[in-house]
């Protein structure tokens, strides 16, 4: 084990520079990876607050709904009419309700604590409408059911809200398509970096090398301090990535984005984590994969 | 310890065999020379006892096992039971000379405590007393050869493999190495040495297995090295 031990950082040191060059490459495509992966949960938060640009809303009449053709709070009768029309429309792939006190904790994410504060809170669930979130079949198919909801009664509204989510959504995922895309160049990179790395240590060891086959020492002796010199740079490669997704959360969308606008429901550091686990999983699999197969092939017993 | 049952050896790309029908039985604690012009198989032949390579076909035995058939990852336990030395000595430079021993012993998972007791005998055995701190390249050839066997035998293997141990040497010093390793060979280790040279085969009168395009021509219970010399 000793000599294990001592020849890590023997063999680290001999090949910093490749072992730098592992690091960096592994540290920027871990965190496009990572970054994908949280533009990726941005996208999907945002699509479960508005819909995504499959779904249309109908917002239905509250108590004292502003709304004219609103005559009081809907009905369970007029629900079960609104119900069946949905149900039936050939447009529709699925639907759901949205109960006031949904909409209510949705929006307590989103707007000032303050807000929903004291005896008498500005907002209440009362203040919210119940909704029923329609997904379409095909989204340019869609004035076929907007009409028919809008015209029953019990509905205040009918949101399309797909001018105003496609846009962002659609940005969120070239965002994720490129920084996955890169990644994935940077990722056999990687790969090929780190079967060079191995190359050349088991050529600068192959003396040490020849003489362990002789004396009897095991495959996985010898190929040991290659899967800690593949360890190592992959544990680096990942604190790296890791550190520079946490800064770009906490300086960009902590810091920032959540102030300039309030209307997206931000990832946090559930997310953070998601993509860290995902990075941490990625990092060691890209170097030592290569290491375990190259030194079956370098190092055969 | 060591049989051969009509081993045919030959390369992937070459045509004619490099052991060809070899049959030959070597007994717990013979000392055996190997001999024959470069290119006979005799190389090839201490290979197939390390597993280095494998029969084409036909049997090798070592110490009662059939070698052809262990698994890949049980060769390195046999080669445990296998000391081998080299005509070139292959010494680590950055290693001392205690350390070029011990290390047989560290990548085999010896006990640091063991390694410290038996590499310093090991030295003694093989004249080197005091030389332990030395590095290879202020040692003569005849010294490093003498690390290299210690280094083979501090393991204390039941056979010792020598592919020309004193083709780098003078003759005076080669006598010295042969003196060494017929005292190994006392230890009851059993010794196969290729060599070509006819001085040290003529002198030590051991068994001789000559061979010649891959086929044994002469087995002789204390022989010399030719029939023309």
């Amino acid at each position: 084990m000793r000599y294990v031990f001592s020849n890590l950082g023997q063999g680290l040191r001999r090949n910093l520079s490749m072992h730098l060059a592992v690091i960096l490459t592994l540290f920027v495509s871990l965190a496009l990876v990572g970054a994908g992966v949280l533009v990726k949960r941005q996208a999907d938060a945002a699509a479960e607050q508005w819909g995504n640009e499959l779904q249309i809303t109908a917002f239905l009449c509250r108590e004292d709904d502003p709304v004219k053709r609103c005559l009081g709070a809907v009905d369970s009768a007029q629900k079960a009419a609104i119900t069946k029309v949905v149900k039936n429309n050939p447009e529709v792939a699925s639907f759901y309700f949205e109960s006031q006190e949904t909409a209510y904790q949705k929006a307590q994410k989103l707007f000032d604590p303050k807000l929903f504060q004291g005896d008498q809170p500005v907002l209440t669930p009362a203040d919210f409408r119940e909704s029923i979130w329609i997904t379409l079949k095909n989204p340019d198919q869609f004035q076929g059911i907007t009409s028919a909801v809008l015209g029953l009664d019990g509905v205040s509204s009918v949101k399309d809200q797909r001018d105003v989510v496609q846009p962002i959504l659609s940005g969120m995922r070239v965002m994720q398509v490129a920084s996955l895309g890169v990644a994935v160049f940077l990722v056999v990179a990687a790969l090929m970096l780190v079967a060079n790395t191995i190359r050349l240590a088991a050529f600068a060891r192959r003396k040490e090398i020849a003489i362990m086959r002789l004396v009897g020492a095991s495959g996985l002796y010898i190929s040991l301090p290659f899967l800690l010199e593949a360890l190592f740079t992959a544990i680096v490669g990942v604190a790296l990535a890791g550190g520079a997704l946490a800064a770009g959360m906490w300086f960009g969308v902590h810091d920032r984005l959540r102030d300039y606008i309030g209307f997206i429901p931000w990832i946090g550091l559930d997310d953070f984590l998601v993509a860290l686990v995902i990075i941490a999983i990625v990092g060691p699999v890209v170097t030592l994969l290569p290491t375990l197969l190259l030194t079956r092939k370098y190092i055969k017993v | 310890m060591i049989r051969f049952e009509r081993v045919v050896k030959t390369y992937p790309g070459s045509t004619a065999p490099a052991l060809d029908g070899v049959s030959v039985d070597v007994e717990k604690g013979e000392f055996v020379f190997l001999v024959g012009a470069s290119g006979s198989g005799k190389s090839t032949a201490l290979r197939l006892v390390l597993r280095e390579a494998r029969a084409s076909s036909g049997r090798v035995y070592v110490a009662g096992k059939e070698i052809n058939r262990l698994a890949g990852w049980k060769v390195p336990r046999l080669r445990r039971q296998i000391g081998t030395v080299f005509q070139d000595f292959r010494l680590l430079p950055s290693k001392t000379v205690a350390e070029n021993v011990a290390f047989a012993l560290e990548v085999i998972g010896t006990p640091r405590r063991e390694i410290k007791r038996v590499v310093p005998g090991t030295l003694d055995l093989v004249g080197l007393s005091g030389l332990g701190d030395r590095m290879p390249e202020e040692l003569s050839g005849g010294e490093q050869q003498r690390v290299a066997i210690a280094r083979a035998f501090v393991n204390r293997p039941m056979i010792l493999l020598a592919d020309e141990p004193t083709g780098n040497l003078d003759p005076a010093t080669s006598a010295e190495i042969m003196r060494l390793l017929e005292q190994i060979n006392g230890t009851g280790t059993t010794v196969v040495m290729a060599t070509h040279d006819h001085g040290i085969v003529d002198l030590m009168r051991k068994r001789v297995i000559e061979l010649d395009s891959g086929r044994v021509v002469r087995d002789e219970a204390s022989g010399a090295y030719g029939f023309q010399h």
